[in-house]
Protein backbone atom coordinates (compact mmCIF):
# COMPACT_ATOMS: atom_id res chain seq x y z
CA UNK A 1 0.00 0.00 0.00
CA UNK A 2 2.59 2.27 1.02
CA UNK A 3 4.76 1.41 -1.79
CA UNK A 4 1.77 2.05 -4.23
CA UNK A 5 1.38 5.81 -2.51
CA UNK A 6 4.71 6.89 -2.73
CA UNK A 7 4.94 5.68 -6.69
CA UNK A 8 1.60 7.78 -7.15
CA UNK A 9 3.37 10.73 -6.16
CA UNK A 10 5.78 13.24 -8.04
CA UNK A 11 9.56 12.11 -7.55
CA UNK A 12 12.46 14.92 -7.15
CA UNK A 13 13.44 13.72 -10.62
CA UNK A 14 9.72 14.97 -11.30
CA UNK A 15 10.18 18.01 -9.61
CA UNK A 16 13.65 18.71 -11.29
CA UNK A 17 12.15 18.38 -14.59
CA UNK A 18 9.40 20.54 -14.18
CA UNK A 19 12.63 23.11 -12.59
CA UNK A 20 14.27 23.07 -16.20
CA UNK A 21 11.25 23.74 -18.00
CA UNK A 22 10.18 26.62 -15.36
CA UNK A 23 13.50 28.63 -17.01
CA UNK A 24 11.41 28.42 -20.09
CA UNK A 25 8.11 30.00 -18.77
CA UNK A 26 8.53 33.42 -21.25
CA UNK A 27 10.18 32.08 -23.94
CA UNK A 28 7.14 32.37 -26.29
CA UNK A 29 5.77 35.45 -24.15
CA UNK A 30 3.21 37.11 -26.71
CA UNK A 31 0.24 39.80 -26.31
CA UNK A 32 -2.68 37.15 -26.26
CA UNK A 33 -2.14 35.39 -23.68
CA UNK A 34 1.28 36.08 -22.19
CA UNK A 35 3.04 32.83 -20.40
CA UNK A 36 0.03 30.56 -21.31
CA UNK A 37 2.14 28.48 -23.36
CA UNK A 38 5.30 28.33 -21.13
CA UNK A 39 3.21 27.59 -17.86
CA UNK A 40 1.43 24.68 -19.73
CA UNK A 41 5.10 23.52 -20.57
CA UNK A 42 6.13 23.60 -17.03
CA UNK A 43 3.16 21.02 -16.18
CA UNK A 44 4.38 18.45 -19.12
CA UNK A 45 6.48 16.20 -16.17
CA UNK A 46 3.16 16.24 -14.46
CA UNK A 47 0.95 15.23 -17.64
CA UNK A 48 3.24 12.34 -18.87
CA UNK A 49 3.14 10.39 -15.39
CA UNK A 50 -0.18 10.23 -14.86
CA UNK A 51 -2.28 10.32 -18.34
CA UNK A 52 -1.33 8.49 -20.87
CA UNK A 53 -4.33 8.69 -23.60
CA UNK A 54 -3.88 12.26 -25.52
CA UNK A 55 -7.48 13.29 -24.90
CA UNK A 56 -6.46 13.16 -21.13
CA UNK A 57 -3.52 15.00 -21.84
CA UNK A 58 -5.53 17.62 -24.36
CA UNK A 59 -7.79 18.27 -21.22
CA UNK A 60 -4.88 19.08 -18.98
CA UNK A 61 -2.59 21.15 -21.64
CA UNK A 62 -6.24 23.13 -22.59
CA UNK A 63 -6.54 24.24 -18.77
CA UNK A 64 -3.29 25.67 -18.40
CA UNK A 65 -3.09 27.03 -22.07
CA UNK A 66 -5.29 30.11 -20.11
CA UNK A 67 -4.08 33.41 -19.95
CA UNK A 68 -0.81 33.76 -17.49
CA UNK A 69 1.56 36.69 -16.36
CA UNK A 70 3.79 36.82 -13.89
CA UNK A 71 7.34 37.61 -13.22
CA UNK A 72 8.95 35.17 -15.08
CA UNK A 73 11.96 33.71 -11.80
CA UNK A 74 8.74 33.96 -8.90
CA UNK A 75 6.03 32.05 -11.30
CA UNK A 76 8.12 29.12 -10.12
CA UNK A 77 5.91 29.17 -6.97
CA UNK A 78 2.39 28.60 -9.15
CA UNK A 79 4.35 26.33 -10.94
CA UNK A 80 5.15 23.98 -7.90
CA UNK A 81 1.46 24.90 -6.50
CA UNK A 82 0.19 23.81 -9.72
CA UNK A 83 2.27 20.75 -9.92
CA UNK A 84 1.05 19.29 -6.45
CA UNK A 85 -2.65 20.34 -7.63
CA UNK A 86 -2.49 18.47 -10.25
CA UNK A 87 -1.09 15.37 -8.65
CA UNK A 88 -3.62 15.50 -6.29
CA UNK A 89 -6.20 15.78 -8.68
CA UNK A 90 -5.04 13.23 -10.74
CA UNK A 91 -4.56 10.79 -8.12
CA UNK A 92 -7.23 11.35 -5.61
CA UNK A 93 -10.37 13.35 -7.56
CA UNK A 94 -10.74 15.18 -4.61
CA UNK A 95 -10.53 18.69 -5.35
CA UNK A 96 -11.82 20.56 -8.58
CA UNK A 97 -9.65 20.88 -11.22
CA UNK A 98 -11.28 24.60 -11.58
CA UNK A 99 -9.06 25.65 -8.67
CA UNK A 100 -5.87 25.07 -9.98
CA UNK A 101 -6.66 27.85 -12.25
CA UNK A 102 -8.13 29.91 -9.63
CA UNK A 103 -4.81 29.91 -7.31
CA UNK A 104 -2.80 30.88 -10.12
CA UNK A 105 -4.85 33.79 -11.61
CA UNK A 106 -4.89 34.83 -7.57
CA UNK A 107 -1.16 34.45 -7.46
CA UNK A 108 -0.36 36.41 -10.74
CA UNK A 109 -0.63 40.06 -9.12
CA UNK A 110 0.99 39.87 -5.91
CA UNK A 111 4.15 37.71 -6.87
CA UNK A 112 4.46 40.17 -9.94
CA UNK A 113 4.16 43.28 -7.82
CA UNK A 114 6.70 41.74 -5.24
CA UNK A 115 8.77 39.74 -7.87
CA UNK A 116 9.44 43.44 -10.04
CA UNK A 117 10.39 45.10 -6.80
CA UNK A 118 12.51 42.42 -5.47
CA UNK A 119 14.80 41.85 -9.06
CA UNK A 120 14.17 44.75 -10.73
CA UNK A 121 13.42 47.23 -8.53
CA UNK A 122 15.97 46.58 -6.13
CA UNK A 123 18.30 43.60 -6.33
CA UNK A 124 19.74 44.08 -9.73
CA UNK A 125 19.90 47.88 -9.48
CA UNK A 126 22.12 47.73 -6.65
CA UNK A 127 24.25 45.43 -8.47
CA UNK A 128 23.93 46.51 -11.80
CA UNK A 129 25.48 50.12 -10.35
CA UNK A 130 27.94 48.41 -8.00
CA UNK A 131 29.22 46.94 -10.92
CA UNK A 132 29.25 50.15 -13.41
CA UNK A 133 31.22 52.11 -10.51
CA UNK A 134 33.77 49.59 -10.07
CA UNK A 135 33.86 49.18 -14.45
CA UNK A 136 34.17 52.84 -14.65
CA UNK A 137 37.32 52.47 -12.94
CA UNK A 138 38.87 50.32 -15.45
CA UNK A 139 38.02 46.95 -13.39
CA UNK A 140 36.35 44.24 -14.53
CA UNK A 141 35.77 42.40 -11.11
CA UNK A 142 32.37 44.19 -10.94
CA UNK A 143 30.82 42.55 -13.82
CA UNK A 144 32.09 39.44 -12.66
CA UNK A 145 30.68 39.82 -9.15
CA UNK A 146 27.20 40.96 -10.76
CA UNK A 147 26.43 38.19 -13.10
CA UNK A 148 27.28 35.66 -10.21
CA UNK A 149 24.96 37.82 -8.10
CA UNK A 150 22.69 37.69 -10.32
CA UNK A 151 22.81 33.62 -11.13
CA UNK A 152 22.28 32.76 -7.60
CA UNK A 153 19.32 34.85 -7.22
CA UNK A 154 17.77 33.66 -10.19
CA UNK A 155 18.20 29.92 -9.94
CA UNK A 156 17.97 30.14 -6.09
CA UNK A 157 14.10 31.52 -6.53
CA UNK A 158 13.01 29.09 -9.48
CA UNK A 159 14.52 26.38 -7.40
CA UNK A 160 12.58 27.55 -4.03
CA UNK A 161 9.63 28.01 -6.23
CA UNK A 162 9.54 24.47 -7.51
CA UNK A 163 9.93 22.52 -5.02
CA UNK A 164 8.51 24.47 -2.00
CA UNK A 165 5.67 25.86 -4.25
CA UNK A 166 5.27 21.27 -4.21
CA UNK A 167 5.65 20.63 -1.51
CA UNK A 168 3.41 23.17 0.21
CA UNK A 169 0.75 22.89 -2.03
CA UNK A 170 -2.31 24.79 -1.46
CA UNK A 171 -2.13 25.06 2.05
CA UNK A 172 0.74 27.87 0.90
CA UNK A 173 -1.65 29.93 -1.06
CA UNK A 174 -3.56 30.55 2.12
CA UNK A 175 -0.34 30.93 4.05
CA UNK A 176 0.80 33.65 1.68
CA UNK A 177 -2.86 35.13 1.62
CA UNK A 178 -3.47 34.88 5.72
CA UNK A 179 -0.11 36.07 6.86
CA UNK A 180 0.21 38.91 4.27
CA UNK A 181 3.68 37.58 4.08
CA UNK A 182 3.48 39.15 -0.06
CA UNK A 183 2.48 42.44 1.00
CA UNK A 184 4.82 42.74 3.71
CA UNK A 185 7.67 41.42 1.32
CA UNK A 186 6.46 44.17 -1.05
CA UNK A 187 6.80 47.22 0.98
CA UNK A 188 9.79 45.90 2.26
CA UNK A 189 11.14 46.06 -1.09
CA UNK A 190 9.76 49.25 -1.83
CA UNK A 191 11.69 50.57 1.59
CA UNK A 192 14.98 49.08 0.33
CA UNK A 193 14.34 50.84 -3.58
CA UNK A 194 13.73 54.09 -2.31
CA UNK A 195 16.63 54.12 -0.34
CA UNK A 196 18.76 52.91 -2.81
CA UNK A 197 16.69 55.25 -5.81
CA UNK A 198 17.39 58.33 -3.39
CA UNK A 199 21.24 57.15 -3.09
CA UNK A 200 21.76 56.69 -6.36
CA UNK A 201 20.28 59.77 -7.91
CA UNK A 202 23.01 61.52 -7.34
CA UNK A 203 25.51 59.41 -8.31
CA UNK A 204 24.25 58.03 -11.33
CA UNK A 205 22.45 61.15 -12.93
CA UNK A 206 24.74 63.26 -14.46
CA UNK A 207 24.31 66.39 -14.90
CA UNK A 208 26.67 69.28 -14.06
CA UNK A 209 26.11 73.05 -15.07
CA UNK A 210 29.39 75.16 -16.21
CA UNK A 211 26.95 78.57 -15.90
CA UNK A 212 29.65 80.91 -14.44
CA UNK A 213 29.33 84.76 -13.30
CA UNK A 214 31.43 87.53 -12.16
CA UNK A 215 30.72 89.56 -8.64
CA UNK A 216 33.19 92.13 -8.76
CA UNK A 217 37.11 90.69 -9.59
CA UNK A 218 35.75 87.31 -8.49
CA UNK A 219 34.24 84.72 -10.78
CA UNK A 220 31.33 82.46 -9.19
CA UNK A 221 30.44 79.11 -10.35
CA UNK A 222 26.69 78.52 -10.57
CA UNK A 223 27.64 74.48 -9.72
CA UNK A 224 29.92 75.26 -6.76
CA UNK A 225 27.63 77.58 -5.33
CA UNK A 226 24.87 74.21 -5.36
CA UNK A 227 27.46 72.13 -4.09
CA UNK A 228 27.72 74.12 -1.15
CA UNK A 229 24.13 74.37 -0.60
CA UNK A 230 22.52 71.29 -1.72
CA UNK A 231 25.14 68.45 -3.40
CA UNK A 232 23.01 66.77 -6.14
CA UNK A 233 20.32 69.50 -6.49
CA UNK A 234 20.54 68.86 -10.01
CA UNK A 235 20.16 65.23 -10.35
CA UNK A 236 17.50 65.33 -7.94
CA UNK A 237 15.32 68.01 -9.43
CA UNK A 238 15.66 66.32 -12.72
CA UNK A 239 14.59 63.19 -11.62
CA UNK A 240 11.48 64.99 -9.77
CA UNK A 241 10.21 66.77 -13.15
CA UNK A 242 10.46 63.06 -14.61
CA UNK A 243 8.46 61.79 -12.38
CA UNK A 244 6.34 64.64 -12.17
CA UNK A 245 5.76 64.59 -16.46
CA UNK A 246 5.16 60.78 -15.83
CA UNK A 247 2.54 60.93 -13.30
CA UNK A 248 0.60 63.59 -13.39
CA UNK A 249 1.52 64.95 -16.97
CA UNK A 250 1.30 61.02 -18.60
CA UNK A 251 3.97 61.42 -20.14
CA UNK A 252 5.03 58.46 -21.76
CA UNK A 253 9.27 57.15 -20.61
CA UNK A 254 10.15 57.35 -23.81
CA UNK A 255 9.28 60.80 -24.88
CA UNK A 256 11.07 62.07 -21.53
CA UNK A 257 14.39 60.57 -22.75
CA UNK A 258 14.02 61.80 -26.14
CA UNK A 259 13.21 65.06 -24.62
CA UNK A 260 16.37 64.94 -22.23
CA UNK A 261 18.83 63.95 -25.33
CA UNK A 262 17.10 67.31 -27.03
CA UNK A 263 17.78 69.58 -23.74
CA UNK A 264 21.10 68.17 -23.56
CA UNK A 265 21.88 69.71 -26.86
CA UNK A 266 20.28 72.91 -26.33
CA UNK A 267 22.16 73.41 -22.74
CA UNK A 268 25.48 72.61 -24.13
CA UNK A 269 24.70 74.81 -27.37
CA UNK A 270 23.58 77.53 -24.90
CA UNK A 271 26.76 76.95 -22.04
CA UNK A 272 24.71 76.10 -19.40
CA UNK A 273 25.19 72.76 -19.33
CA UNK A 274 28.88 70.48 -19.44
CA UNK B 1 35.80 41.23 -39.76
CA UNK B 2 33.52 39.19 -41.02
CA UNK B 3 34.33 36.67 -37.91
CA UNK B 4 34.06 39.44 -35.43
CA UNK B 5 30.77 40.56 -36.74
CA UNK B 6 29.49 36.86 -36.59
CA UNK B 7 30.81 36.70 -33.31
CA UNK B 8 28.69 39.85 -31.44
CA UNK B 9 25.82 38.82 -33.54
CA UNK B 10 25.84 35.37 -31.51
CA UNK B 11 26.63 36.79 -28.37
CA UNK B 12 23.42 39.64 -28.86
CA UNK B 13 21.63 36.33 -29.52
CA UNK B 14 22.62 34.53 -26.74
CA UNK B 15 21.70 37.41 -24.48
CA UNK B 16 18.35 37.86 -25.71
CA UNK B 17 17.77 34.24 -25.36
CA UNK B 18 18.66 34.36 -21.66
CA UNK B 19 16.77 37.30 -20.83
CA UNK B 20 14.38 34.63 -22.10
CA UNK B 21 15.14 32.15 -20.19
CA UNK B 22 17.36 31.83 -17.52
CA UNK B 23 17.42 35.24 -16.83
CA UNK B 24 21.19 35.23 -15.41
CA UNK B 25 21.14 39.13 -16.73
CA UNK B 26 24.33 38.69 -19.47
CA UNK B 27 21.64 41.08 -20.85
CA UNK B 28 22.70 43.53 -19.71
CA UNK B 29 24.74 47.03 -21.02
CA UNK B 30 27.56 46.05 -18.43
CA UNK B 31 27.97 42.65 -19.37
CA UNK B 32 27.66 43.19 -23.04
CA UNK B 33 29.68 46.05 -22.68
CA UNK B 34 32.70 44.37 -22.04
CA UNK B 35 31.95 40.88 -24.16
CA UNK B 36 31.83 43.28 -27.19
CA UNK B 37 34.67 44.91 -26.47
CA UNK B 38 36.72 41.72 -25.75
CA UNK B 39 35.74 40.41 -29.40
CA UNK B 40 36.52 43.50 -31.07
CA UNK B 41 39.79 43.48 -28.89
CA UNK B 42 39.34 46.67 -26.66
CA UNK B 43 38.23 45.27 -23.53
CA UNK B 44 38.51 48.51 -21.31
CA UNK B 45 36.27 50.66 -24.12
CA UNK B 46 33.87 47.87 -23.80
CA UNK B 47 34.05 48.29 -19.85
CA UNK B 48 33.49 51.90 -20.10
CA UNK B 49 30.69 51.89 -22.68
CA UNK B 50 28.54 49.39 -20.82
CA UNK B 51 29.17 50.76 -18.01
CA UNK B 52 28.14 53.96 -19.23
CA UNK B 53 24.75 52.59 -20.88
CA UNK B 54 23.74 50.54 -17.72
CA UNK B 55 23.52 53.77 -15.86
CA UNK B 56 21.43 55.40 -18.43
CA UNK B 57 19.13 52.22 -18.12
CA UNK B 58 19.84 51.51 -14.61
CA UNK B 59 16.31 51.33 -13.28
CA UNK B 60 14.25 51.26 -15.99
CA UNK B 61 11.57 49.35 -14.86
CA UNK B 62 8.21 48.44 -17.49
CA UNK B 63 5.60 46.89 -15.05
CA UNK B 64 3.23 44.36 -16.34
CA UNK B 65 3.34 43.80 -20.35
CA UNK B 66 4.80 46.89 -21.63
CA UNK B 67 8.21 46.38 -23.51
CA UNK B 68 11.24 48.80 -22.50
CA UNK B 69 13.83 50.03 -24.60
CA UNK B 70 16.08 47.16 -25.43
CA UNK B 71 19.49 46.91 -23.41
CA UNK B 72 21.16 44.06 -25.34
CA UNK B 73 21.27 44.99 -29.01
CA UNK B 74 21.26 48.94 -28.80
CA UNK B 75 24.66 48.47 -25.87
CA UNK B 76 26.34 46.10 -28.54
CA UNK B 77 26.14 48.64 -31.36
CA UNK B 78 27.13 51.13 -28.89
CA UNK B 79 30.11 49.60 -27.88
CA UNK B 80 30.81 48.64 -31.27
CA UNK B 81 30.72 52.21 -32.93
CA UNK B 82 32.65 53.13 -30.16
CA UNK B 83 35.55 51.21 -30.82
CA UNK B 84 35.59 50.90 -34.42
CA UNK B 85 34.88 54.12 -35.00
CA UNK B 86 37.64 55.29 -32.45
CA UNK B 87 35.45 57.85 -30.83
CA UNK B 88 35.20 56.90 -27.68
CA UNK B 89 32.32 56.66 -25.00
CA UNK B 90 30.53 59.86 -25.95
CA UNK B 91 29.50 58.53 -29.61
CA UNK B 92 28.10 55.47 -27.56
CA UNK B 93 25.45 57.19 -25.56
CA UNK B 94 24.42 59.25 -28.90
CA UNK B 95 24.00 55.57 -30.11
CA UNK B 96 22.00 53.81 -27.52
CA UNK B 97 19.44 55.59 -27.17
CA UNK B 98 17.60 55.43 -30.49
CA UNK B 99 19.23 51.84 -31.29
CA UNK B 100 17.38 50.82 -28.13
CA UNK B 101 14.18 52.38 -29.72
CA UNK B 102 14.78 50.48 -32.99
CA UNK B 103 15.15 47.16 -30.54
CA UNK B 104 11.82 48.09 -28.56
CA UNK B 105 9.34 48.44 -31.49
CA UNK B 106 10.96 44.38 -32.94
CA UNK B 107 10.30 43.21 -29.44
CA UNK B 108 6.73 44.77 -29.94
CA UNK B 109 6.69 42.93 -33.53
CA UNK B 110 8.08 39.42 -31.29
CA UNK B 111 5.64 39.66 -28.97
CA UNK B 112 2.45 40.41 -30.86
CA UNK B 113 2.80 39.02 -34.31
CA UNK B 114 5.56 36.03 -34.46
CA UNK B 115 5.21 34.54 -30.67
CA UNK B 116 1.26 34.88 -30.99
CA UNK B 117 1.75 33.28 -34.12
CA UNK B 118 3.77 29.87 -32.27
CA UNK B 119 0.67 30.18 -29.66
CA UNK B 120 -1.45 28.99 -31.87
CA UNK B 121 0.41 26.32 -33.14
CA UNK B 122 0.49 25.55 -29.25
CA UNK B 123 -3.42 25.41 -28.97
CA UNK B 124 -3.16 22.88 -31.74
CA UNK B 125 -0.91 20.70 -30.32
CA UNK B 126 -2.85 21.00 -27.32
CA UNK B 127 -5.79 20.04 -28.37
CA UNK B 128 -4.19 16.80 -29.91
CA UNK B 129 -2.65 16.39 -26.83
CA UNK B 130 0.99 16.52 -28.27
CA UNK B 131 3.20 17.23 -25.60
CA UNK B 132 6.26 17.30 -27.76
CA UNK B 133 4.74 19.53 -30.30
CA UNK B 134 3.73 21.90 -27.69
CA UNK B 135 7.52 21.76 -26.18
CA UNK B 136 8.46 22.90 -29.47
CA UNK B 137 6.54 25.66 -30.21
CA UNK B 138 7.42 27.38 -26.93
CA UNK B 139 10.94 26.77 -27.51
CA UNK B 140 10.96 27.73 -31.38
CA UNK B 141 10.45 31.81 -30.71
CA UNK B 142 14.23 31.54 -29.23
CA UNK B 143 15.88 31.07 -32.17
CA UNK B 144 13.50 33.59 -33.90
CA UNK B 145 16.01 36.20 -31.93
CA UNK B 146 18.69 35.22 -34.30
CA UNK B 147 16.97 36.62 -36.95
CA UNK B 148 15.72 40.03 -34.76
CA UNK B 149 18.74 41.48 -33.09
CA UNK B 150 21.41 38.72 -33.97
CA UNK B 151 21.03 39.62 -37.87
CA UNK B 152 20.67 43.68 -37.16
CA UNK B 153 23.91 43.47 -35.15
CA UNK B 154 25.74 41.72 -37.52
CA UNK B 155 24.87 44.24 -40.22
CA UNK B 156 25.65 47.38 -37.60
CA UNK B 157 28.82 45.93 -37.03
CA UNK B 158 30.19 44.16 -40.55
CA UNK B 159 28.78 47.23 -42.57
CA UNK B 160 28.30 49.90 -40.29
CA UNK B 161 30.99 51.96 -39.40
CA UNK B 162 32.21 52.35 -42.66
CA UNK B 163 28.48 53.66 -43.93
CA UNK B 164 27.88 55.72 -40.69
CA UNK B 165 31.39 57.18 -40.00
CA UNK B 166 31.52 59.79 -42.88
CA UNK B 167 28.34 61.34 -41.24
CA UNK B 168 29.59 61.05 -37.84
CA UNK B 169 32.42 62.91 -38.85
CA UNK B 170 30.25 65.36 -39.87
CA UNK B 171 28.45 65.90 -37.13
CA UNK B 172 29.76 68.98 -35.03
CA UNK B 173 31.52 68.13 -31.83
CA UNK B 174 28.93 69.92 -29.61
CA UNK B 175 26.21 68.04 -30.90
CA UNK B 176 27.93 65.24 -29.93
CA UNK B 177 28.98 66.67 -26.46
CA UNK B 178 24.85 67.60 -26.16
CA UNK B 179 23.47 64.21 -26.74
CA UNK B 180 26.16 63.06 -24.17
CA UNK B 181 25.17 65.63 -21.98
CA UNK B 182 21.43 64.28 -22.52
CA UNK B 183 22.49 60.57 -22.49
CA UNK B 184 23.62 61.65 -18.97
CA UNK B 185 20.39 62.78 -17.37
CA UNK B 186 18.45 59.31 -18.73
CA UNK B 187 18.74 58.05 -15.95
CA UNK B 188 16.90 60.54 -14.56
CA UNK B 189 13.98 58.76 -16.42
CA UNK B 190 14.78 55.27 -15.14
CA UNK B 191 14.18 56.38 -11.91
CA UNK B 192 11.36 58.04 -11.89
CA UNK B 193 9.84 55.01 -13.64
CA UNK B 194 11.14 53.27 -10.66
CA UNK B 195 9.54 55.84 -8.02
CA UNK B 196 6.00 55.29 -9.55
CA UNK B 197 6.22 51.65 -9.32
CA UNK B 198 5.85 52.04 -5.21
CA UNK B 199 2.49 52.62 -4.73
CA UNK B 200 2.83 53.27 -0.90
CA UNK B 201 3.67 56.98 -0.94
CA UNK B 202 4.19 57.02 2.98
CA UNK B 203 7.29 55.27 2.04
CA UNK B 204 9.10 58.61 0.53
CA UNK B 205 11.38 59.21 3.43
CA UNK B 206 13.47 56.78 2.98
CA UNK B 207 13.55 58.08 -0.34
CA UNK B 208 15.42 61.01 1.42
CA UNK B 209 17.13 59.04 3.91
CA UNK B 210 19.12 57.67 0.25
CA UNK B 211 19.45 61.17 -0.91
CA UNK B 212 21.12 62.75 2.13
CA UNK B 213 23.31 59.73 2.71
CA UNK B 214 24.28 60.12 -0.95
CA UNK B 215 24.63 63.39 -1.57
CA UNK B 216 25.73 64.86 2.34
CA UNK B 217 27.26 62.03 3.46
CA UNK B 218 29.24 60.73 0.26
CA UNK B 219 28.45 57.31 0.83
CA UNK B 220 29.32 55.23 -2.07
CA UNK B 221 27.16 53.26 -4.29
CA UNK B 222 27.98 49.68 -2.23
CA UNK B 223 27.03 51.74 0.78
CA UNK B 224 23.87 52.43 -0.34
CA UNK B 225 23.21 49.37 -1.35
CA UNK B 226 23.91 48.13 3.00
CA UNK B 227 21.95 50.78 3.76
CA UNK B 228 18.76 49.60 1.60
CA UNK B 229 18.98 46.45 3.11
CA UNK B 230 19.56 47.70 6.52
CA UNK B 231 16.42 50.34 6.29
CA UNK B 232 14.53 47.41 5.47
CA UNK B 233 15.16 45.26 8.32
CA UNK B 234 14.93 48.16 10.80
CA UNK B 235 11.37 48.35 8.67
CA UNK B 236 10.44 45.35 9.57
CA UNK B 237 11.39 45.27 12.70
CA UNK B 238 9.34 48.28 13.75
CA UNK B 239 6.10 46.94 11.97
CA UNK B 240 6.21 43.74 14.00
CA UNK B 241 2.96 42.19 13.16
CA UNK B 242 0.93 44.67 12.24
CA UNK B 243 -1.45 44.08 8.74
CA UNK B 244 -0.12 44.85 5.33
CA UNK B 245 -2.33 46.18 2.99
CA UNK B 246 -2.06 44.79 -0.46
CA UNK B 247 -1.63 47.68 -2.96
CA UNK B 248 -3.31 48.02 -6.06
CA UNK B 249 -0.95 47.30 -8.93
CA UNK B 250 -1.09 49.24 -12.45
Amino acid sequence: MTDERSAERLTRKDLWSIFFRQIFIRSALNFERHQAMGFANAMIPVIRKYYKTPKERAEVLKRHMELFLTQPMVSAIPIGIAAAMEERYATKKDIDPESINAVKTALMGPLAALGDSLINGTARPILAGFAAALAMQGSIIGPIIFLIGMTIITLGIRYYGVFKGYEQGVRMVADLQKSGLIAKLTELAGVAALVVIGGFIPQVVNVKTVVAYKAGDTVIKLQETLDGLMPGVLPLGITLIMYYLMTRKKVSAVTLMFLLMVLGVIGVYLNILG
Amino acid sequence: MFLKALLVALWVTWGLIDEQTFQFQTTRPIITGPVVGLILGDVKTGLLVGATVELMFLAVVFVGTAVPPDPTLSSAIATAFAILTGKGADIAVATALPVALIGQVVTTLQYTVVNVFFLHRGDKYAAEGNLRGLTLMNTLPLLMNFIFYGLPAFLAVYYGPTFVKPYIDMIPAKIIQGLAAGGGMIGAVGFALLLKSIKALYLWPYFAIGFIASAYLKINILGIGLLAITAAALHSHFMGSQKYVESPRM
